[in-house]
């Protein structure tokens, strides 16, 4: 039954959008279908590329310079209406760095305003200083705790948006609200690089059996050793945060 | 001169006692008793200053520059270890120094962190820079690469009658040093080497920096080196003053340049850039270079950078690899060795090192399948990440994040031909460990 199941992942401009380690969140959601017979393939979509998100399980959305985000914010207001369509029926979307920036309504930087792509009620000023360190989250999608590295100098307001997580190490979405990231029907936007989804493999599962539910209307997913994932979450846990988990 | 003398009191105290490189040190307390020691000293150096900066081969590059200006005959100044901030520099000068404060120096080669520049260039203005490369590197210290490029650009144009020796093949280096408008003087390799062109290598400069538009490349090196022109205006890869052709890589590295044969006993494609830019730099200068090649052959910078050990009947080569561009290359430099071999990967996640060690994520180390690696074991502060990192293009690692052990384990266990490729902060201990090691047979 798993073997004939298949998941299709859009990357968005990886051309551009490919700071912090972007690839290890593709390489991630493929192999963890893969080990599971779930067949995957990705597709990069370089600006420009027709989209068509009807193909789409996964959307992901990665962190550019600012530079680089203002040259693709000008290209998403094309692709905004097809794209909210899939994100108000449950499409998955992970969305870091500055692609979660470009969910919300608008970046402003001291440059100017990026305008996003206004799929969730969220916004983003930029601040003084960056916010630059390791980062540890306790989130409600997932037992285990959340580990990344964060590294913006926007600050982000969800607007009574459930976050991502509460930040049990490092600074979060504005630094001050002690959370982090926004969930919002099947997309998750967060600052955590890291990249996020090889130490955090319940999220990137996560991922994958929303996507499963909204195409096959069942999401199981057969279990992985994940020791080897379990003990880099642990070990960022332990030295930043401490005590027994 | 008390600096001079508190900074060579404070270097002997910090190596020989403490064990560490002490350069930093030594340089900080002379500036701390005499804040115009680097200008001063600055100014008695004869004839040129040449300062090296880029991402990647900064060290090689400005160590072979500094061999090949003393192969000229010249004295020459030089932060050799590789400390490149402030206090760095001025520890080259002021160890250089006699007691009373003078220096007896022809010549000056100077490497300099890019991020550092704007604290050194306020003490002297070098004759000429060497640009070797821009390429990502620990995002959470120096920021996006359009920050560095700005900063560069600045400084830059606050010595505008420093020449420039720039890589053309980068598209972001020729484009800063033009943006910045000094006196340029380029080199680069304008023939097909290997065709890189179906590599995963996420490369910088795929977009115009002069005005947003696609970049067209008709061949890629390695990284974004290659050749190039805008899709939309007139920016392209510049006219090449220093142009190498008939390049070998297998057997050692040799190349043409101005009719001259050069080659040298080391691996690594990369390296053809570093022996070129100092070749370049020297030649601008005005200096014939005629020895040149007996300099290569000597050269042996004993500083973790394609270094060998022989221990105990296993050769142990060290080789420092701190960003995806110089862990991709480094890959490369593995592979041209048909050897089975043993790998260890040491990375650490210090405030040098970057504390983000995501880039991991950024090399291709999926080409390790095709790299005759009997065995590849991982250590260091954040040894689970990269074996993480392996595990996810279906390559088995050993962990273990003691260093030594990891070495002793692989030269008792191994092959016979062992690499070890560390990032910053595990380069000077890995080295002093293998130094250890070697002398105990």
């Amino acid at each position: 039954m798993e073997g004939k199941r298949k998941i299709t992942i859009g990357h968005l401009y990886p051309d551009l959008l490919n700071l912090y380690g972007d690839r290890g969140n593709i390489a991630c959601m493929m192999q963890r279908c893969r080990w599971r017979g779930i067949e995957a393939e990705t597709i990069e979509y370089n600006l420009g590329d027709e989209i068509d998100f009807g193909r789409l399980d996964i959307v992901l959305l990665g962190g550019g310079s600012d530079r680089e985000q203002m040259i693709v914010c000008r290209k998403l207001q094309e692709i905004q209406e097809a794209f909210q369509a899939y994100v108000e029926d449950n499409g998955v979307v992970i969305a870091v760095c500055g692609g979660y920036q470009l969910l919300g309504k608008y970046y402003k930087t001291k440059e100017g305003v990026i305008q996003g792509l206004n799929l969730v009620d969220l916004y983003t000023e930029q601040g003084e200083g960056r916010l630059i360190d390791n980062i540890v989250l306790q989130s409600d999608l997932v037992k285990m705790p959340v580990a990344g590295f964060e590294n913006h100098g926007g600050r982000t307001y969800i607007n009574g948006n459930k976050p991502f997580g509460k930040v049990l190490y490092g600074s979060g979405n504005d630094g001050e609200s002690g959370y982090e990231g926004v969930v919002y029907k099947n997309v998750i936007g967060t600052y955590l690089h890291g990249p996020l989804l090889p130490k955090n493999p319940e999220v990137c599962d996560w991922l994958i059996a929303r996507a499963l539910e909204r195409k096959y209307g069942e999401s199981r997913l057969s279990p992985l050793d994940d020791s080897h994932e379990i003990e880099a979450n642990s070990y960022v846990y332990q030295r930043f945060v401490g005590g027994n988990q | 001169m008390l600096a001079v003398w508190a900074a060579k009191c404070a270097e002997k105290v910090s190596v020989h006692v403490f064990h560490r490189q002490g350069v930093t040190w030594a340089g900080k307390i002379a500036l701390r008793i005499c804040p115009d020691i680097l200008a001063e000293l600055a100014s008695q150096v004869r004839e040129d200053i040449f300062i090296v900066c880029g991402t990647n081969g900064k060290t090689t590059t400005n160590n072979m520059l500094c061999a090949a200006l003393e192969a000229e005959g010249k004295k020459v100044v030089c932060n050799h270890t590789g400390s490149n901030m402030l206090n760095g520099v001025a520890a080259a000068f002021a160890l250089a120094a006699g007691l009373g404060g003078n220096l007896d120096a022809d010549c000056a080669s100077i490497e300099i962190d890019e991020a550092s520049t704007k604290r050194v260039f306020p003490n002297f203005k070098p004759d000429y820079m060497v640009l070797t490369n821009l390429f990502r590197d620990q995002l959470d210290r120096y920021g996006e690469i359009d920050i560095t490029m700005n900063l560069l650009k600045e400084v830059m144009q606050t010595a505008p009658d420093m020449k420039v020796i720039v890589n053309g093949d980068d598209a972001l280096s020729a484009f800063l040093a033009m943006d910045a408008g000094n006196p340029c003087i380029t080199y680069g390799i304008s023939e097909k080497v290997v065709d890189d062109q179906d590599s995963h290598e996420i490369r910088e400069g795929r977009f115009c920096k002069k005005c947003g538009a696609l970049m067209h490349y008709y061949f890629y090196h390695y990284s974004q080196l290659g050749d190039y022109a805008c899709t939309a205006c007139d920016f392209k890869r510049p006219a090449i003053d220093f142009d190498a052709s008939g390049i070998q890589v297998e057997e050692g590295l040799s190349f043409t340049v101005e009719d001259r044969r050069i080659s040298a006993d080391y691996k690594g494609f990369y390296n053809v850039y570093n022996i070129l830019a100092a070749y370049a730099a020297v030649r601008s200068a005005g200096m014939k270079a005629e020895h040149f090649n007996e300099m290569l052959a000597g050269f042996n910078p004993e500083n973790g950078r394609m270094e060998e050990f022989h221990i105990r009947g296993t050769r142990v080569t060290l080789n420092l690899a701190k960003n995806p561009a110089g862990f991709n290359q480094n890959i490369s430099a593995v592979m041209q060795d048909n050897m089975p071999k043993d790998v260890i990967i040491v990375i650490n996640d210090n405030e040098q090192d970057g504390t983000d060690i995501s880039w991991l994520w950024d090399v291709d180390f999926d080409r390790f399948k095709d790299a005759e690696a009997n065995s590849i074991t991982v250590s260091g502060i954040r040894c689970q990440d990269m074996r993480l990192r392996l595990k996810y293009v279906d390559i088995p690692s050993m962990l273990e994040s003691d260093v030594a052990e990891a070495v002793s384990e692989r030269i008792q266990n191994g092959c016979g031909n062992l690499y070890v490729l560390v990032n910053y902060t595990a380069l000077f201990g890995t080295r002093t460990i293998l130094k250890k090691m070697e002398g105990q047979k």
